[in-house]
């Protein structure tokens, strides 16, 4: 990654991190080995009780990009009795005053320190665990400066904007054996009406699966706007192509419209890869395909009189064929289960043996999930390789959407087959100073 | 549908002015001329012709981004001279790279290396950055001798190394692994690191295992930075050396 030179964390102007509890007890222990001068009283929270672990058995977490989907996460963990919430991060003041508000709220105290740059949070050797929900475009390159920092990562979906970045993060996450989670709250708790009949084997061999949602992010030319003087936002970009300040370019609302940072490609896979790692996550989930990646998509070019839209798929090594969009009247009539009208399943309808579903680890959902693998180093729900996995194949048919052209993709040389210009977008050049 | 390229006169003269904000419904033919051009080689390098033009003085930062987007898709090396001149532009470096990084021609690695000799600070590491994303193995040496440079150019030198991990590489950062600053000391631990695996994918299990055993006696010497993480992600490295029945 690059390397600026450190900024100052925001709430502190003369570069002083303000107060934590290993920092604070580092000093302390300093202070033991000379005179100590002043009492040291161990508060009730500190020491813990029936319900809430002691201090020094808490895992230490921060968050990074703390506005919209970041505050819902960062109240996940802050909930939690097993997590102590020492800093946020956000290029925006607002949010970022907002969540050490909502930390110190919680503890009752002003401790919370709060960072413009991301690498200031990293480098403090006091935290376990960060989870990171900014825009797209910074997952990869601070999930991987997490790992190289000591940092278990608790990561939003989508998990990579582009098919080059997944390999380099999980071998990050392997590197440094850290536990690094994708961020999909719904695969698990949102789909069992499509996990359970395909994982107890009542549908039989899966034969292709029909995916509504929306399609890839477009180029973005908002107007320039005036920058506000309460975003950092140069830090927003990033490794993003220089753009002039808008807005609905960078703001953080779910909508795919054109006015969040969600809709625009330097940014953004759009709806094919926002909701579409919930949708894709969810099927690929109950299909049992984690562990697998396409290995082609497959263009289907709009009727020559235009009533019938494009549509794509990717079929997967066994056979089973996921589509994009397809036109109702081409899919199967009656499939064997659905998830309302976003996913339909069609089985070969011979039942087959029951598997175990897969379930998550501790207790709160997938939040609990990482937590529980942070003690226990255990792979979680969500581990970062079987997002990866999950989401090969919407960037796949976003690129065939871009090219309009189907694709042959090679698992073990990640490349397209026979398609040079496809493998032009397997990746985009960073904007210096910003390195993966 | 068949390209035109009288059809794309007026979209590539009104293209030229543009700003941020302005009409793109005025140049849905020129997306749709890239795609058109995928199986005609004479039509697609009369389209890139006319987008490199564009590329000069005259045309807007917003515009020549526009054109550097579809140059990446479908430029050559004919194109290279036009966006290599584009590299020591502050305003327009990154999106000529934005190109030059994914053209597949020898012209556009040589027109970074030469950038990378001679431009300094932020630009200079968004070279590296896309030498490295080019898997560039000629500039090695260049990388090698950025290592001793300031700290922020050597960190990218070393996280580009660790992406290139040719023997040429490994050895440049096995020289250098002696540096006083720690922050390029840890980077260049996490590129041997990266070079050691890729060694061990290639079934080179005894080199891998050569740097693991290396950099844990580094960190058992106390001699790089972040020792414990540098040692525990050695000793992973050596059981994967030694654990012969999973795949490299």
């Amino acid at each position: 990654m690059g390397h600026h030179t450190p900024v100052r964390p925001a709430s502190d102007p003369k570069g002083q991190t303000t107060g934590t509890r290993r920092g604070f007890l580092k000093g302390i222990g300093a202070a033991a080995g000379g005179t100590i001068v002043a009492p040291y009283v161990i508060t009730s929270t500190a020491l813990g009780n029936a319900s809430t672990p002691p201090a020094s058995d808490r895992i230490v977490m921060g968050g990074i990009g703390i506005g919209n989907m970041g505050s819902g996460d960062q109240n996940a963990f802050l909930g939690r009795s097993d997590v102590q919430y020492v800093a946020v991060c956000d290029v925006r003041k607002k949010w970022r005053d907002d969540g050490k508000g909502r930390v110190d709220g919680k503890y009752g105290n002003g401790d919370c320190a709060a960072y413009v740059d991301f690498r200031e949070l990293l480098a403090r050797d006091d935290l376990d665990a960060v989870h990171i929900a900014t825009p797209d475009h910074w997952h990869a390159i601070m999930t991987i400066a997490a790992c190289r920092s000591g940092k278990d990562v608790y990561l939003q979906k989508p998990e990579t904007l582009t098919l080059r970045e997944g390999p380099l993060m999980v071998a990050a996450a392997r590197r440094y054996g850290r536990v690094v989670s994708g961020g999909s709250q719904r695969v698990l708790e949102d789909y069992r009406d499509i996990v359970h009949p395909c994982w107890a084997g009542e549908i039989g061999a899966i034969q292709s699966v029909d995916i509504s949602v929306g399609g890839p992010s477009q180029p973005c030319y908002l107007p320039a706007q005036e920058t506000p003087t309460d975003i950092d936002w140069d830090l927003w970009l990033g490794p993003a192509p220089w753009e002039p300040y808008n807005s609905g370019r960078c703001d953080g609302n779910f909508g795919t419209g054109g006015n969040s940072w969600r809709s625009y490609i330097d940014y953004s896979g759009g709806s094919l890869t926002d909701w579409g790692a919930h949708h894709f996550g969810g099927t690929i989930f109950a299909t049992d395909l984690r562990e697998l990646q396409p290995v082609k998509a497959t263009y289907h070019p709009a009727s020559a009189d235009g009533k019938q839209a494009a549509y794509a798929s990717v079929t997967y090594p066994n056979n089973v064929t996921i589509y994009h969009n397809r036109p109702n009247e081409l899919r199967p009539a009656t499939p064997s289960v659905a998830h309302g009208g976003s996913i339909q399943i069609t089985g070969d309808g011979r039942a087959r043996e029951a598997k175990p579903v897969p379930v998550y680890k501790g207790t709160g959902g997938i939040y609990g999930d990482f937590i529980e693998c942070v003690k226990t180093r255990e792979r979680p729900f969500r581990d970062i390789e079987l997002a990866v996995n999950t989401m090969t194949g919407p960037h796949m048919i976003g690129i065939a959407y871009r090219l309009q052209r189907s694709l042959n993709w090679d698992v073990a040389a990640q490349q397209f087959t026979g398609d040079a210009e496809a493998n032009r977008l397997l990746d985009r050049a960073r904007r210096e100073p910003w390195i993966l | 549908m068949a390209y035109d390229s009288a059809s794309l006169d007026k979209p590539l003269e009104t293209l030229k002015a543009f700003d941020w904000g302005g009409d793109v419904a005025a140049f849905e033919p020129i997306d749709a001329a890239v795609i058109a051009v995928h199986a005609d080689p004479a039509a697609r390098a009369d389209l890139e012709k006319r987008l490199a033009a564009l590329l000069t003085a005259g045309t807007s930062r917003a515009a020549k981004e526009y054109v550097c987007r579809k140059l990446s898709l479908i430029g050559t090396a004919a194109s290279v001279p036009t966006l290599a001149a584009l590299l020591p532009d502050t305003d327009n470096s990154h999106m000529a790279r934005f190109a030059l990084e994914r053209i597949n021609a020898a012209e556009a690695g040589a027109a970074l290396r030469q950038a990378l000799g001679t431009v300094q600070g932020d630009l200079k590491i968004g070279m590296i950055s896309s030498l490295a994303g080019r898997g560039d193995t000629t500039c090695v040496p260049m990388l090698a001798s950025l290592l001793a440079g300031d700290t922020r150019t050597a960190i990218a030198a070393a996280d580009a190394l660790g992406r290139i991990h040719t023997p040429e590489a490994v050895q440049a950062l096995t020289a250098a692994g002696g540096v006083s600053d720690q922050a390029v000391a840890a980077a260049i631990v996490d590129a041997r690191l990266a070079c050691a695996e890729s060694l061990l994918k290639q079934g080179k299990r005894s080199e891998a295992t050569a740097i693991y055993k290396s950099l844990a006696d580094a960190a058992a010497a106390g001699t790089t930075p972040a020792a414990k993480s540098t040692r525990l992600a050695a000793a992973r490295g050596i059981l994967a050396c030694l654990d012969t029945t999973s795949p490299s």
